[in-house]
């Protein structure tokens, strides 16, 4: 079963700042700056799957100094607190929210799995038949992280048919 | 005077620690349970019954929607009010949600003042506590 993918990247800019004002910089001191990059580095990720009425990947990368900032912004602590358990957490917990309010746009049917975390760089990771539709890109503090949405190639093949 | 209590049951210890954050502060006792399994069996070894629990949708072994489907059913859980907190929010599913026995729903992300009113609303904390 294949939709129009109705989410754009206006539609992931404005739930990126929603979660920037809710758990990351919720003085709204230090918000995502975009460049508009998509060949960014990352040095860790973390994704969850939507399968049903669309089915790819919505994943969530960075550097692993801006997941650390992450995780103390979102746990309360300081950043030499931070440990490893606490970074895939709040990896996790990124991607898992994106990905919800990614599926509440998409038609009834789609399915969210459980976050996938992975401490080491998106380009290590093989997402098998899939094409990369959408993204944000941008700096945290002058660090990288992005948000893209990766659409199942059955999917854009049958939306082209 | 007793404090209130608060059950947090999501599988994502990053929220689990937010929400316990938010809870605290205003002066509820958390506990905190991984999955709606491990909550009710937490509950069953409760002499009393937390009057709040902020339950998440996805969650591996028993979702939220199963669990408050669960503490519905049961009398002895019939007090407890019941906050989904998550992603899910298509319509459909906040309607189950409802249906199923929820008393609210709030949508991830949410900042500490909007959990705040809510949980005010229900009347758990006082109007103005955010303030």
């Amino acid at each position: 079963m294949s939709v129009e993918v109705e989410v754009d990247e206006n539609d992931l800019a404005e739930m990126v700042e929603q979660v920037w004002e809710a758990y990351l910089d919720p003085e709204g001191v230090s918000p995502l700056m975009q460049t508009y990059d998509e060949n960014q580095p990352s040095e860790v990720h973390s994704s969850v799957s939507i399968t049903g009425s669309w089915s790819g990947h919505i994943v969530y990368s960075s550097s692993r100094a801006a997941a650390q900032r992450a995780a103390a912004a979102f746990l309360a602590m300081e950043l030499d607190e931070v440990s490893e358990e606490d970074i895939s957490d709040t990896l996790g917990e990124l991607a898992n929210i994106v990905g919800g309010n990614v599926k509440a746009m998409l038609p009834p049917g789609a399915q969210l799995s459980l976050p996938q975390v992975v401490l080491a760089p998106e380009s290590s990771a093989r997402y098998p038949n899939t094409e990369r539709i959408s993204g944000v890109y941008g700096l945290w503090e002058g660090e990288p992280v992005s948000i893209s949405m990766w659409q199942s190639s059955t999917d854009t093949k049958e939306e082209g048919a | 005077m007793t404090p209130m209590r608060a059950m947090v049951i999501d599988d994502s210890r990053a929220m689990r620690m937010i929400l316990k954050r938010i809870v605290t502060k205003l002066s509820f006792e958390a506990v905190e349970a991984g999955d709606g399994k491990e909550a009710l069996d937490l509950l069953a070894d409760m002499a009393e019954v937390p009057e709040l629990a902020l339950i998440d949708w996805n969650m591996p072994n028993m979702n939220g929607l199963e669990f408050v489907m669960k503490a519905r059913a049961e009398p002895r859980l019939r007090e407890m009010t019941l906050v989904m907190v998550t992603t899910e929010s298509e319509q459909s599913q906040i309607v189950r949600a409802l249906a199923a026995g929820a008393h609210e729903y709030v949508i991830k992300p949410f900042t500490e003042g909007a959990m705040i009113e809510k949980l005010a609303l229900l009347g758990l904390v006082p109007t103005g506590a955010n303030s």
